[in-house]
């Protein structure tokens, strides 16, 4: 009878904390998958998307703290006026006066990423952060060393809280913190996105260029991402001090020599330069690269072994076709701005 | 509103349940304990020179390595697995260097793996023995360190004479995962506490011969890493 007393009361007990803490849930976040793309890859499921967890991700993406001597944020390479690229840069800056190794690539579309990095190094997107944040030629910093800094602020304490139900601050909760602000950096709204939805129309040159597209590019620049995200050999000369052949190093595969990702050419206008080691710094510069100096061997990629033939009228045409992929709305996104931008995000609503 | 007290009542229900399974079933602590070894000397991190078995002269600063994917058997050939359990070894943690498991019964043999299995390796940050942030992970090309030896050695003729060591691979032809199986009961009694010695001159020819001065650095997945590895999947034995 006083044993079933006691189970009652602790069972009360446990009901009411269990109420308390429901009380401050986080807010669910809805990841949208625009209408004809294929399902994301990222398993939502184990890092669910929410409005706590998405300001943290931000907060963390633009705190400087996070490098070795506080100079360097996610955001100072991947800049949303850029499409999350470095903007102008052909190699990024590092810490301690030093460069990277390769062009940093736009973020946008992650949740379709299975592999990162030109090499696709990285197989899942909560490991990406832990390569620039520990590379020497990036921001520098031991992960023992960011943690223990983040559990040192009271704020970060207050929102891993928020967001993860429990002020604990791991690797793996920063990591998912980050990959929920990532994740929700989704480009579906450029002009081409409004012509294949019916809501706009090509101009000619547009319409030409998007023809040209579909006949030499898009077996590689795969729609909807612009990319198939394979790797390939595109004929080009590894420099001699940066010797980066690419896929080979993650593979140990003589024949995945010189191969690359395939890069979006979603906002390509304001990505440039182009290139895994941004040695292109303009389109025009791209177009000569496969219609003229590419260097065809047995190796290069099997569609590029006649390079691609391209006159000066068709790469007008396909310049104005590849502006439509830039997409303001992403690019000017307040809710992918630093925190504390003015406006209320427009895609958080409960 | 009504429902949370339920789950809590279930919840609560399970884990009793769980307990007095546990308690008529698995009732034995089996404690391993990791012993390092260089050669016949107990291994000092730092403060010792060794000779391996080519006469290179090293000191050793760091020595860790993952055991995963235990499983146990009795006299009656009865199988505990512990898959999804990872351990973290580290010379420079003595508790580190125990390892605890509810049994069954008294274990006649022990096979675990060294390393960390593929899935693990991809299946995004981890957390605990398993965080990356115990520097035994490569962050530019994913995936564990599964086991790591370092040190200095006068013969090494890398940047300030290092002799690093750190092996994985998870990758198709970069396989570094090892299993290892031992026998207790060698004379047909079954143990439940049991010392484990790991010998670190093995790491350089228990099969492959590996010199310093020809390999002072291994730092990624390949055809080096996978040597060390079948080297070092030898350095284990039972102590009597």
């Amino acid at each position: 009878m006083r044993i079933q007393t006691i189970l009652f009361i602790a069972l009360f007990f446990l009901a009411g904390v269990a109420w308390i803490n429901a009380g401050s849930k986080p807010t669910p976040l809805k990841f949208v998958v625009p209408a004809g793309w294929p399902s994301p890859v990222y398993d939502f499921k184990k890092n669910p998307l929410t409005r706590q967890g998405f300001e943290l991700g931000r907060k963390l993406f633009y705190d400087e703290k996070l490098s070795k001597d506080s100079t360097i944020s996610c955001a100072g390479c991947h800049q949303q006026f850029g499409g999350f690229s470095t903007y102008d840069h052909n190699l990024s800056h590092g810490f301690n006066n030093s460069l990277t190794t390769r062009n940093a690539p736009a973020l946008q579309n992650l949740a379709w990423q299975k592999e990162f990095m030109w090499d696709g190094g990285i197989t899942h997107l909560d490991l990406q952060p832990l390569a620039p944040l520990t590379a020497i030629n990036e921001m520098g910093e031991t992960l023992a060393n960011v943690v223990k800094k983040l559990n040192r602020d009271t704020a970060y304490k207050r929102m891993f809280t928020a967001a993860f139900g429990a002020p604990v601050i791991t690797t793996q909760k920063m990591t998912m913190a980050l990959s929920q602000f990532v994740l929700m950096l989704v480009s579906s709204n450029s002009k081409y996105d409004k012509v294949t939805r019916g809501e706009a129309e090509f101009s000619l040159p547009e319409k030409l260029g998007y023809e040209i597209f579909q006949r030499k590019c898009r077996s590689c620049h795969a729609t909807p991402l612009f990319t198939d995200l394979s790797y390939r050999n595109t004929g080009l000369q590894a420099d001699s001090t940066l010797a980066d052949y690419g896929r080979m190093k993650i593979t140990g595969n003589k024949k995945d020599s010189l191969k690359f990702k395939v890069p979006s050419l979603r906002n390509v206008a304001i990505t440039f330069p182009y290139g895994h080691d941004g040695r292109f710094f303009s389109l025009q510069n791209v177009y000569e690269h496969y219609r003229n100096k590419m260097q065809v061997t047995a190796d290069t990629d099997s569609l590029l072994q006649q390079k691609i033939p391209l006159s000066n009228y068709e790469t007008s045409q396909l310049t104005a076709f590849l502006r439509t992929l830039t997409d303001t709305s992403f690019l000017k996104n307040p809710a992918f701005a630093p925190p504390g931008y003015p406006i209320t995000p427009s895609f958080i609503h409960y | 509103m009504l429902k949370i007290p339920f789950v809590i009542v279930l919840i609560t229900c399970l884990i009793t349940g769980a307990f007095t399974r546990g308690k008529a079933k698995q009732s034995i602590v089996t404690s391993i304990k990791l012993k390092h070894w260089v050669g016949n000397k107990e291994m000092k991190l730092f403060d010792e020179t060794y000779t391996n078995p080519f006469g290179e002269p090293f000191i050793i600063s760091k020595f860790r390595y993952y055991i995963s994917a235990i499983s146990l058997t009795d006299n009656n050939q009865v199988e505990t697995s512990l898959a999804g359990r990872y351990f973290l070894v580290n010379e420079a943690d003595t508790l580190s260097k125990t390892i605890e498991l509810l049994t069954v019964a008294p274990v006649a043999t022990i096979s675990f793996v060294l390393g960390v299995d593929s899935a693990t390796n991809t299946g995004g940050v981890q957390t605990g023995g398993l965080d990356p942030a115990n520097g035994m992970f490569w962050t530019w090309n994913s995936g564990y360190i599964f086991a790591k030896l370092e040190g200095q050695s006068d013969v090494s003729p890398a940047p300030a004479h290092s002799f690093t060591w750190d092996v994985g691979g998870f990758r198709h032809g970069q396989n570094a995962l090892r299993k290892v199986t031992l026998v207790l009961n060698k004379n047909g009694t079954a143990r439940s506490s049991f010392v484990v010695n790991a010998d670190v001159l093995q790491w350089f020819n228990a099969v492959h011969p590996l010199k310093i001065a020809q390999s002072p650095v291994c730092h990624q997945p390949g055809e080096l890493a996978k040597k060390i590895a079948d080297n070092y999947s030898a350095m284990f034995s039972v102590a009597p």
